[in-house]
């Protein structure tokens, strides 16, 4: 491996700008970090250039630890945005700065000088000023002079941001024949996905401190793992569908998935269609992919080679429910269509067309939406205006339903509302909550999101599930929420105090086996704590530590449920997500 | 290249005209006068004057004293500036606001505030006495004394230019391997160094001229510590108006030599920097 990160962690005051990041990259890899600005890609590769420290973890260059080893010792490469030439000195000086650093002889640096202004193709400009280049020139001086020292590691940080579009894809193509040319491990970052996706090996794509997920390019673009990467890497359609033995339903009609999942239980899941992926014609009949829905034309827009629609469903039962809140456009269905498919069928606004879908990819997360649950209309309502619930809807671009149930609660009462529970459900933290919370999963809620009046978006969130039979759904679940805050995950494992030390090295074990499994299946780096005692009791004592943290926490068992969690649930000051998957 | 450039806003000839009379008007004048002044002397009367053992004398230490004064000032002045640039510390308003403090200060009470500290039994030269250090009435006070009243001017020029040297530069020639003395060597003082230039002139041009504050630390001894300036109010009080121009005179042209030489420097310095931009 050239560049291997491990948990690499760096805290901006207080709060963590680049998260547990754990990374490989092989030999002479072209490996693209994408993210939107302030996802702390840029952070990541200055740690890796050595330009600034990490607060934890390992960063090792070639298998040498360079953690604690200054830039200058780290043998990189590093071309910036800015290009950042030395202006008093001219190209010849720029290029042979690192040889002179290391005190080569005039012939061997003038020698070298030409082979990479070669590389580079800028032969003869050696006696030019940077003043007298054009952008796209110095860029590549900067380029040159970062790789004359021949380092082990090129890194280039959004190189071509100050570019104009058409110097740009030249810049591009050089670089990437120098890459290869040379076999260099490179690093890139950018903010822009068809930068990645042209240049890249392998991306990986950072939100929020994370990395998110990693992989080439087709994969991240057809089977995308989360919502960010579905919707930033190109445009997506996220639609609420429910996974059933036939397909997947969304409204009235069932598609086939575009891959077959394990995963035989009958739920709501989310489903990505690329606006290519989408069909329209006059009629149902007219398509040639699975039935959808109707809707009617709300815009066209010429863009070239594509033309994109945005299309709003006809509401009704009927129509698939789009996870975007839309606001009061109401929802609508991207669309782009070729100039083949625009000839065989062409579209004006307002038009009324039957929608088809080709392909449809479901994301892995458990979390699809939530349902506010309350005693009264009323009250769900304003708990679906509780600001963490309503954050955490936003951040996943997912919607809030309603649900009444004013035998909430009372023992023996049946459920008022029809249909299973959906999604997450929310419950509003409050006196007699623990009640309420074993009530909901007695009937068939899976994941209760319990949430105090005033709950913010937490800065910790410790992780517990009670019974192995919890642990792997309450992984993806914590992977999934992990994914859309900026928070440190710690799993807690807590054993009973008399057995301290038979049950300690099993602990351990368990600890261990806990982080990799997270980290492996879910890509969720966590921290881990060991705690010995009661386990209500000392998760209430982790819990009232500081403020700004969540618990989420797996059961299997709803036995004395409201007993054992009458001290966390009952008028809680923390937000708390209860998953629960009882044993068949 | 014609007279006349073409600018966005109109009215060259109106500003010109404006320039040309203000200087004349505040510098050039003045300065005729006293040329005219010097020039009512007989030649070997002036020569008797500005070439007196005690003029010269007094040249020495003006121009040493002050030139000592802003290179002394250079140094400090580049690393007071460099700290306030670069680094978030309490108090760096504070400090940042007492680089001005000379400036607005009446240069006397500078003068007594320097003679309380360093006479023989002042705050500190009472230490410095045994060690046969002697700062009051020596040419080590009025050079003290300069480079308090100068220290602004050597801050102030730098501070922007420090300002626009980019961390990237030092930090690309880091990744490049250049260590810390190099990066400062190769990157850093070039690129500040027209700024220092500037910064070295003004208080150098500021030394020669100050008079307050010296006169207070110098003790005044004639060939020893008397500088031209007050050489000249000497020469006023015995209402020896024609010495006192002529000395006024020669300062004026060894100033005029010394600040055109610096000048040029820069200019050379700025070619240099843009050897063969369009």
């Amino acid at each position: 491996m050239s560049i291997t990160l491990d948990q690499v962690t760096k805290h901006y005051a207080g709060a963590p700008v680049v998260n547990d990041v754990s990374l490989d990259i092989g030999d002479g890899e072209f490996f693209v970090l994408l993210g939107p600005s302030g996802s702390g890609k840029s952070t990541l590769l200055r740690a890796i250039a050595g330009l600034s420290g990490v607060d934890h973890g390992r960063i090792a260059l070639h298998g040498r630890d360079v953690t604690h080893v200054a830039a200058r010792k780290r043998g990189v490469g590093l071309v910036f945005q800015n290009y950042a030439l030395f202006r008093h000195m001219t190209v010849a000086e720029n290029i042979e700065f690192a040889l002179r650093v290391r005190h080569m002889r005039a012939g061997a640096r003038r020698q070298r000088r030409q082979e990479l202004l070669r590389l580079v193709a800028l032969e003869g400009m050696d006696q030019r000023l940077p003043a007298q280049l054009s952008g796209g020139q110095q860029q590549r001086v900067a380029v040159a002079r970062a790789l004359a020292h021949k380092p082990e590691v090129l890194l280039l940080d959004e190189p071509f941001g100050a570019l104009d579009a058409k110097i740009r894809e030249e810049l591009r193509r050089t670089i990437r024949q120098v890459q290869r040319e040379l076999g260099i491990t490179t690093v890139l970052v950018t903010h822009d996905q068809e930068e990645a996706f042209a240049m890249a090996d392998r991306i990986g794509v950072m939100n929020l401190g994370r990395l998110l997920e990693m992989g080439a390019p087709h994969d991240l673009y057809s089977r995308p793992a989360t919502r960010f990467v579905a919707t930033f890497l190109g445009a997506a359609n996220l639609i609420l569908a429910r996974r059933t033995p036939d397909g997947i339903q969304m409204g009235a009609n069932t598609v086939a998935a575009a891959e077959r999942s394990a995963d035989v239980d009958e739920r709501e899941v989310v489903a990505v269609v690329r606006p290519e992926e989408v069909e329209v014609a006059a009629s149902r009949e007219a398509l040639s992919s699975g039935y959808l829905a109707r809707g009617v034309v709300a815009e066209v827009v010429f863009t070239g080679a594509l033309e994109s629609l945005r299309v709003r469903l006809e509401n009704g039962v009927q129509a698939p429910l789009l996870a975007q809140p839309d606001g009061a456009a109401g929802a609508s269905l991207l669309v782009t269509r070729t100039q083949h498919e625009q000839r065989g069928f062409e579209i004006h606004p307002g038009q009324d067309v039957a929608i088809g879908v080709r392909r449809v990819h479901v994301l892995p997360t458990p979390l699809s939406s939530f349902t506010a649950c309350a005693a009264s209309p009323a009250l769900a309502d304003a708990l679906s205006r509780q600001p963490l619930l309503a954050e955490l809807a936003v951040r996943m671009k997912t919607r809030i339903a309603m649900r009444a149930e004013p035998q909430l609660g009372v023992p023996e009462a049946a459920c008022a509302a029809d249909g299973p529970f959906v999604g997450t459900t929310a419950l509003a933290s409050q006196a007699d909550c623990a009640h309420r919370a074993e009530w909901l999963l007695r009937r068939g809620a899976q994941d209760l999101l319990v949430l105090p009046e005033h709950a913010a978006v937490p800065q910790r969130v410790l992780i517990h599930w009670m019974g192995e039979g919890s642990r792997s759904a309450t992984l993806a679940v914590s992977a999934s929420v992990l994914r859309h805050l900026s928070a440190e995950a710690v799993y807690v494992g807590i054993f009973p105090q008399q057995s301290a030390r038979v049950r300690a090295q099993h602990g351990m074990r368990d600890l261990l086996d806990a982080r990799s499994e997270a980290q492996l299946a879910h890509g969720l780096e966590m921290r881990t704590e060991l705690r010995f005692g009661d386990v209500a009791q000392e998760l209430a004592l982790r819990l009232a530590e500081a403020p700004a943290q969540m618990l989420i926490v797996g059961v299997t068992e709803l036995t004395r449920f409201a007993e054992r969690f009458r001290g966390l649930l009952d008028g809680g000051q923390w937000p708390m997500l209860i998953v629960y998957r009882g044993s068949p | 290249m014609s007279f006349r450039q073409p600018s966005v806003l109109p009215g060259f000839g109106l500003t010109f005209g404006f320039t040309t009379f203000f200087l004349s008007a505040i510098v050039l004048l003045p300065l005729a006068a006293l040329a005219l002044a010097a020039a009512s002397l007989h030649w070997s009367d002036f020569v008797h004057v500005v070439l007196s053992p005690r003029a010269l004398g007094s040249y020495r230490l003006s121009f040493g004293a002050s030139f000592l004064a802003a290179a002394i000032n250079l140094v400090f002045g580049l690393i007071i500036a460099w700290t306030l640039v670069r680094y978030e510390f309490p108090g760096r308003g504070l400090i940042d606001a007492l680089i001005d403090m000379p400036f607005a200060l009446p240069t006397a009470v500078s003068g007594i505030a320097l003679t309380t500290v360093f006479a023989h039994n002042g705050w500190i030269g009472r230490y410095l006495e045994p060690w046969g250090v002697k700062v009051a009435y020596t040419w080590v006070g009025v050079t003290l004394a300069l480079t308090l009243i100068s220290m602004p001017f050597a801050v102030r020029a730098v501070q922007p230019a420090l300002l626009e040297v980019q961390r990237d530069l030092e930090e690309a020639a880091e990744t490049l391997g250049a260590g810390r003395i190099y990066v400062f060597r190769r990157i850093i003082l070039p690129a500040v160094l027209p700024a220092l230039l500037t910064g070295f002139t003004l208080a150098f041009a500021r030394a020669l001229g100050e008079y307050g504050s010296v006169i207070f630390i110098a003790g005044n001894l004639p060939m020893k510590t008397e500088i031209t300036p007050l050489l000249i109010v000497i020469h006023l009080e015995e209402f020896d108006y024609h010495g006192a121009a002529a000395l006024g005179v020669v300062m004026l042209g060894i100033s005029f030599v010394v600040l055109l030489a610096i000048n040029l420097l820069q200019a050379w310095g700025r070619r240099r920097h843009v050897r063969a931009a369009h």
